[in-house]
C-alpha cells in the first residue's frame, strides 16, 4: 500500500470519527462511512490474495505482502473452509492460510473477485466495538503445465471489528474509528 | 437484467417451468448489477448471487422490506421502507420452493398474516424467540460423536452476544436410561427407618442409579458437557451447519436452513413451516431440544 492510500485512509477514518464519538448508536450516514472504509481493507485483502497466489510474484515479494495482509486482521482471526464435497469446517490461522495458498502446486494461479458485496448491519458487541459481516465471491482458477485445471467459486463471509482507537498528531491525542478484519468463512459455491 | 436473460437462454436442461418460476421471481425482483456492486470485476453471470439471501441479516432485512431491490439498506423516511406490497414479493422469494415440501396454502396464510396492511408483523434482531442450532462434531474418549448446541442471542449491557443454551449429546443420552418403576429398582418407603443404609446397593450398579431419582430430574446435558470439556475427554472437532428456529411470530413457526445450490432460490431460506396454538410452541421447542418425554 501506498504512503498516500495510508494517509488516505488514515483522514477517512479521522473524517467519521467526530460523528461516531457522539452517540452510540449508527446513524445511516455514519454507517456508509463505517463500510466504505471497511470495504477498502476488503479490497486491499483481495489485492493482497492475488499477489500471494500468482506464481509470477517472487518468493521474497510474497513473504513481504502476506505481512501486509496480515496488519490487515484483528489478532487471532482464523478462516474457516468448507467445500461441496466436505461439508465440516476446516480451520486456518490468517498467516497459515495465505502460507497455503503461496505454496499451491499449480503453474499458473488466477484469483478474481466478483463485483457484488453484501454488508451487514453494524452489531454492538458487549466490549463496545461494533462488529459486521461483509459477502463477497471469489473465483479460482489453477493450471498446470500439463493441462490440470482446477477452478472453483467460494463465497467469503469476512467479519470486520469497528474499534475506536487513539493517535497522537502534534501532541494532541485524537480517537477515530479504524476497521480490523476478523474471522473468515469460506464456502464453496456451486456457481 | 440483460445478464439474467442471458443465462436463461444458456440452460437447456432446466424444466421449463421452473424456468418459468425463477424468471416470474428475477422480474418481480429485478437484482440488477448496479446494487451490491463493489469489491471485484465482473465475471459473467452475477444475477444467482444477487438474488441469494447471502446472510440470516439480509433474510431480516428482505423480510421487513428494509433494503431495496438491488440490496441498499433503506430507511423509515423511504416509502420502501416496510412497504407491505414490497414485502409480499420479498418473503414469496425467501422460502425454499425446491425441496422443502412446504404447503402452498399455509404459506400464503403466513405471508397475508404477516403483511398485514393494519397489523404488520416484522422480525426483530434482538426480539428474541429465536435461536440457533448448531450441528458440531466433538470427540469423546477419543471418538468423534455429533453434539447439537442451541445457542440464542443474549442481551448485554451494552450490545450482545451469542451463548449456548443447551446441548444434546447422544452419547450422554444413551448414558441415561428412561426411569420405570416396574423393573423393582427403587428405594422402599421406609429405608429413613434405617438410616438410607441401603444406599450402598443403589450406587454399587453405577450403571442403574438414575433409576433413583426423582421423576423431575432430567439429566442437563450442557453441565455434562462443560464437565467433560474441563476434565479433557471432549474436544473441539469441527462445524457440520447451522439452522435458526424462529419462534417470534405469534401462532407460526418457520426454520431457516442455508441453501446453497444452483439456481436463484438459494441462500438462507424457510425450510419448514408451522401454524402454533397455544401450547403446542412450548411442544414443538421440547421436540427441537430433544426434550419429549
Amino acid at each position: 500500500m501506498s504512503k498516500y492510500k495510508f494517509l488516505f485512509i488514515a483522514i477517512f477514518a479521522l473524517s467519521i470519527s467526530g460523528q461516531l464519538l457522539a452517540q452510540d448508536e449508527v446513524s445511516p450516514e455514519r454507517k456508509q462511512a463505517i463500510d466504505s472504509l471497511a470495504l477498502e481493507k476488503v479490497k486491499d485483502l483481495g489485492k493482497y490474495i492475488s499477489i500471494i497466489g500468482n506464481k509470477d510474484t517472487p518468493f521474497s515479494e510474497a513473504n513481504r505482502v502476506i505481512n501486509r495482509a496480515m496488519e490487515l486482521f484483528a489478532e487471532g482471526a482464523q478462516m474457516g473452509v468448507s467445500s461441496l464435497n466436505r461439508e465440516e469446517v476446516k480451520y486456518y490461522g490468517a498467516r497459515e492460510y495465505f502460507e497455503r495458498l503461496m505454496a499451491l502446486n499449480y503453474d499458473r494461479v488466477t484469483i478474481k473477485w466478483f463485483n457484488i458485496q453484501y454488508i451487514s448491519d453494524l452489531e454492538r458487541q458487549p466490549d463496545g466495538r461494533y462488529v459486521g459481516v461483509i459477502t463477497i465471491y471469489q473465483r479460482f482458477q489453477g493450471e498446470s503445465d500439463d493441462g490440470l485445471k482446477y477452478m472453483d467459486t467460494t463465497k467469503k463471509d469476512i467479519t470486520i471489528y469497528v474499534e475506536r482507537k487513539q493517535t497522537q498528531i502534534g501532541g494532541r491525542v485524537i480517537g477515530f474509528w479504524d476497521v480490523l478484519l476478523g474471522d473468515i468463512r469460506v464456502t464453496e459455491t456451486t456457481s | 437484467m440483460t445478464f439474467v436473460v442471458a443465462s436463461f437462454l444458456s440452460i437447456t436442461d432446466m424444466h421449463l417451468t421452473k424456468l418459468l418460476i425463477y424468471a416470474l421471481i428475477v422480474t418481480a425482483l429485478p437484482f440488477t448489477v448496479n446494487g451490491q456492486k463493489g469489491v471485484g470485476t465482473y465475471l459473467g453471470d452475477e444475477s444467482a448471487f444477487y438474488a441469494s439471501t447471502k446472510q440470516v441479516n439480509q433474510f431480516f432485512r428482505r423480510f421487513n422490506s428494509e433494503e431495496d431491490e438491488e440490496g441498499n439498506r433503506i430507511y423509515n423516511d423511504s416509502k420502501k421502507y416496510h412497504s407491505p406490497r414490497l414485502r409480499r414479493k420479498y418473503i414469496e422469494i425467501l422460502f425454499d420452493n425446491e425441496t422443502s415440501s412446504l404447503d402452498k396454502a399455509l404459506k400464503e396464510i403466513f405471508i397475508k398474516d404477516v403483511t398485514d396492511a393494519t397489523a404488520p408483523i416484522f422480525l426483530e434482531f434482538h426480539g428474541g424467540e429465536w435461536f440457533a442450532e448448531v450441528h458440531t462434531r466433538f470427540n469423546f474418549y477419543g471418538k468423534e460423536s455429533a453434539a447439537i448446541l442451541f445457542m440464542k442471542l443474549q442481551e448485554e449491557p451494552v450490545g450482545s452476544k451469542w451463548v449456548i443454551d443447551k446441548v444434546y449429546f447422544e452419547p450422554f443420552n444413551e448414558l441415561f436410561k428412561k426411569k420405570s418403576d416396574k423393573d423393582g429398582k427403587f428405594l422402599h418407603p421406609l429405608s429413613h427407618e434405617l438410616d438410607f443404609m441401603n444406599l450402598n446397593k443403589i450406587f454399587e450398579k453405577k450403571e442403574d442409579v438414575e433409576l433413583y431419582t426423582s421423576r423431575e430430574h432430567k439429566p442437563d446435558h450442557l453441565s455434562l458437557f462443560l464437565l467433560e470439556l474441563k476434565k479433557g475427554n471432549l474436544s473441539f472437532v469441527t462445524i457440520k451447519n447451522v439452522k435458526f428456529h424462529f419462534f417470534q411470530i405469534d401462532n407460526w413457526y418457520f426454520e431457516l436452513s442455508e441453501f446453497n445450490r444452483k439456481g436463484y432460490n438459494t441462500g438462507w431460506l424457510i425450510s419448514n413451516l408451522a401454524k402454533l396454538d397455544g401450547e403446542q410452541k412450548e411442544s414443538y421447542k421440547k421436540f427441537i431440544f430433544f426434550e419429549n418425554d
